[in-house]
């Protein structure tokens, strides 16, 4: 383990330093000045000369880029090039706001989605086999902004049931620490505590369902591939034979069998979840990156620009890796497999 | 078949879900009681009007955290006091003498508790600040005062002083028939010069235009970019204190997001709804829809600095090209009327041109040929991206534009930014031509030309067509020279007609503005002149409700 371990961490310090290195050169590749492009100050700003010999631009590009890496780990990330603010305190912010997005929708994603999985998996040819099946199909290929779109016509405007902006009601006065709306509220502790995550739950719930449809129509379909894969082995036939109950069958040797294909696949559906995030913040206006980095763009402001693209990079980057470790500590024949390989 | 029971649990819990969010109207209710949600447009671009002309800036920040000396009423069309209790003029027109009131606190917050009420002092302090260069403050924030600079008073005030404790005198260089108007005038607003003063000895100037102390109704308490601003109920206003204990601004750009937003409650006032969506909103009994003519005018603004725009003929070409009883067809749904003139029908000296704007594609050809540009050009259209009373949609009438310069063999792209990057790029004059407007500040017609199209407008970057006549600015002083209104009249007229003669820009309308707002909200008034006022409005208690504010949208 400790060997898989090391290589883990090894790749992932390299496609770090390949994501760094290609934000690094963004600076260069955007219109305007490389200096003002990944510090924020125009040459008019008093501190410009400093920032200057900082970041190293009156020297070669290596140590640009290693002053630039430097300048990450300080946690100064540059300047917003519209108003000044600095790029890697906001982020905190709005990482802690999508952060909380995606951790709920994994959340509310993974029981339905592995529990349909199963279940379409142990009825095929039943009508809840092609309804769940059809559904998951369905589910699947409905694009987020209309499927959020239409929650917002349906459930908030013609139902009234819930708000279609922010994080609370703003009438609560949270002040934004972790951009986490739950844990904020935990921190400021308003008079009315209750009140305030009920409101906070209202605002959650439609980007929540709209951005879980995808990923868990997506795990239906991989539980149930990987279950129908695994209840042919040997040893599901073997226990049946002697004369376990099917559900003890499905419950100790199905499902965790069948969850090492799925784990191995979620990699893929974070890379998804993060990009229909970012169009549901905007919908949505939930003060995340995605809002923050999609106004960036049309801005052009390049030090958000770049620091938004490395922060999602890394995200997913980490949760791969995250997820590779989880799955080799898991399931021990897979370390055995990469070794042999190896 | 046990594990199907566990299913339905599971199906089931999930139903519940939305179920559990079904106690909302009244938890809202409690909570809201004590604010007001308003759905802004776009970010404030500094919280001290000053520094800006926007519009959206001015209603998120001049009558809700300042005061002036005097205000205009509208009613009565005549100046009555605020902070001066009272005022005179001296038989030259040249001395202006004004007595402050006594009782008048600035906003004690957590970053600045005051140890003195209003005094001259702060006059001379916030009226030096834009016109003295000298001034510790007239740098900072470095974006000039557009307003004051556009409309000339900074050269036309001679000095500023304060006799006494509550007496201030100001001095002019000459006379100035909208002087009065100037100060009544959103921008005229008064700082704290101990707050000033403060700031300065802590090395941090910069923070009285972010962290505002003012003496208005509401204090400032937070700003979160592109989300809110928040401002709580300034309790010692020397008026009666506002009727809602909080003022939130949700900051929201879209026009349609903000409608869906006052009908989902996430808002309780939204201004400017969409042209296309007042008639429905009408038909609705839970939300008021509210018009008031407000002078203004949009226009499409040349920049003649750049070729081929500097060219007469070419800016005259291409206000024949436009079609503009289509565009108040197809952007306004008829809530405006046709403009002739950059002066809005309202004014006492308006003097509309028509001949000079007419749709005539053939006659835009001709002229174009004329100019040597037969085979047509290429040119950037900058539409604003928020929505103002003169215009809902610059974004779709830059479309139309576009299609009907493509006819004439001018092929226009369409540019735009975010607010605050549109108006500093448009600032730079980084533009070929640009979609905008113009609401008044006050009723003076000066208010229409000085501020937009002169010389010193040019230079303080809010005249859009960077278009600087000598001429023009001399009938411009002549204008406001005197008192006599028929002479002014006069002057008014033969600006109007140099104007459609050179077409620096091409006016297009003078809209209605719209304010939707629930049926719950009241003493909201929108008024013809300058932003928004919200120190009266409040939120009715549920029992004081009418009964459709909790009626649902069925249809």
């Amino acid at each position: 383990m400790t060997r898989y371990l090391l290589r883990q961490c090894i790749l992932l310090i390299f496609t770090v330093f390949a994501l760094t290195l290609f934000t690094f050169c963004l600076s260069y590749w955007f219109t305007g000045e490389a200096m003002t492009n990944s510090s924020g100050l125009f040459p008019d700003h008093p501190d410009y000369a400093d920032a200057f010999a900082a970041r190293a631009f009156d020297r070669g590009v290596v140590a640009q880029y290693i002053a630039y890496v430097q300048h990450l780990l300080h946690g100064d990330w540059g300047r917003s090039l519209l108003d000044g603010a600095p790029v890697f305190e906001q982020l905190k912010v709005r990482f802690g706001a999508s952060f909380e997005v995606i951790f709920f929708v994994l959340l509310l994603a993974w029981i339905p989605g592995v529990s349909f999985g199963v279940l379409a998996a142990l009825k095929p040819g039943r009508a809840s086999y092609i309804l769940i099946l059809g559904c998951s199909i369905a589910g699947y290929s409905v694009p987020v902004f209309w499927l959020a779109q239409l929650a917002i016509l349906v459930i908030a405007v013609h139902l009234g049931l819930t708000p279609i902006a922010g994080q609370i009601n703003p009438l609560y006065e949270i002040p934004a620490v972790t951009g986490s709306i739950v844990i904020d509220i935990a921190l400021a502790q308003p008079d009315n505590l209750s009140g305030a995550y009920l409101s906070a739950l209202q605002h959650m719930i439609l980007p929540i369902i709209v951005l879980a449809v995808m990923p868990m129509m997506l795990l239906i379909r991989l539980t149930r591939n990987s279950m129908l894969e695994v209840l042919t082995k040997n040893y599901i036939v073997a226990s049946y034979a002697k004369g376990m109950s099917t559900r003890r069958v499905v419950w100790s040797h199905a499902i965790p069998n069948a969850m090492q294909q799925v784990i191995r696949q979620l990699g893929s559906l974070m890379s998804l979840l993060i990009a229909n995030t970012l169009i549901v913040e905007v919908i949505f206006s939930w003060p995340g990156i995605g809002n923050w980095l999609v106004r960036s763009i049309f801005e052009r402001d390049y030090p958000v620009i770049q620091g938004g693209l490395l922060i999602i990079g890394l995200l997913i980057l980490v949760s791969h890796v995250l997820l590779n470790l989880f799955h080799a500590w898991r399931y021990p024949q897979v370390r055995k497999d990469l070794y042999a390989s190896s | 078949m046990k594990t199907n029971a566990r299913w339905l649990t599971m199906v089931a819990a999930l139903l519940t879900l939305p179920a559990l969010t079904a106690c909302n109207p009244q938890e809202a209710a409690n909570m809201n009681a004590q604010g007001l949600l308003y759905c802004a447009e776009g970010n404030p671009e500094s919280f001290n009007p000053q520094l800006v002309t926007s519009g959206t800036t001015l209603d998120m920040t001049a009558a809700q955290l300042y005061d002036r000396l005097i205000e205009y009423d509208h009613r009565s069309n005549r100046y009555v006091p605020a902070l001066a209790e009272r005022w005179s003029v001296d038989e030259s027109g040249l001395r202006y003498t004004f007595t402050l009131r006594d009782d008048v606190e600035f906003h004690d917050t957590a970053y600045f508790s005051p140890s003195r009420p209003l005094q001259s002092e702060d006059i001379v302090f916030s009226f030096r600040r834009w016109f003295e260069p000298s001034h510790p403050f007239h740098y900072v924030s470095g974006r000039g005062y557009p307003f004051f600079t556009a409309s000339g008073i900074h050269n036309l005030i001679e000095s500023v002083d304060a006799l006494d404790e509550r007496t201030v005198e100001i001095r002019l260089k000459q006379r100035d028939s909208s002087f009065l108007a100037n100060l009544a005038s959103d921008f005229a607003i008064i700082l704290s010069a101990e707050y000033g003063a403060q700031m300065l000895a802590a090395g941090t100037p910069e923070l009285i235009d972010q962290l505002p102390i003012g003496t208005g109704p509401f204090r400032f308490r937070e700003f979160r970019k592109d989300v809110l601003v928040r401002y709580s109920r300034h309790e010692n206003y020397w008026r009666e204190p506002a009727a809602s204990e909080q003022l939130v601004f949700r900051i929201t750009q879209s026009d349609h997001k903000r409608m869906l937003m006052l009908l989902t409650q996430d808002c309780d006032i939204s201004p400017y709804p969409p042209a296309r969506d007042v008639e429905w909103l009408q038909q609705r009994d839970y939300i008021k829809l509210q018009a008031a003519v407000s002078p203004n005018t949009a226009f499409w603004a040349f920049n003649t600095e750049r070729p081929p725009f500097d060219d007469p003929l070419v800016r005259r070409a291409l206000a024949h090209a436009v079609d503009r009883d289509a565009l108040l067809r197809a952007v306004y749904f008829e809530h405006a009327v046709r403009a002739d003139s950059i002066l809005p029908n309202t004014s006492w000296a308006h003097h509309p041109l028509p001949e000079a704007y007419t749709y005539d594609p053939e006659l835009a050809r001709e002229l174009l040929r004329e100019a040597g540009y037969a085979d047509g050009f290429n040119m950037d259209i900058w539409a604003i991206p928020v929505q103002r009373a003169y215009n809902p949609n610059a974004r779709l009438m830059a479309e139309r534009i576009q299609s009907d310069l493509a006819r004439i063999g001018v092929r226009a792209t369409i540019v735009s930014y975010e607010w605050s990057t549109f108006r500093r790029r448009l600032a730079e004059g980084l533009h070929d031509s640009v979609l905008i407007g113009w609401s008044a500040d006050h009723a003076d017609p000066d208010n229409f030309f000085r501020p937009l199209l002169s010389c010193s407008a040019k230079l303080s970057g809010n005249n859009r067509a960077q278009w600087c006549d000598p001429m023009f600015d001399e009938l411009l002083d002549a204008a406001i020279r005197t008192e006599l209104l028929t002479t002014r009249q006069n002057f008014y007229q033969q600006a109007q007609e140099y104007l459609a003669t050179e077409v620096p820009l091409l006016p297009i309308a003078h809209s209605v503005r719209f304010q939707a707002s629930r049926d719950f909200i009241e003493g909201l008034e929108l008024l013809p002149f300058g932003g928004i006022e919200l120190r009266h409005a409040r939120r009715l208690k549920p029992d004081q409700a009418p009964e459709q504010a909790n009626a649902k949208e069925h249809d």
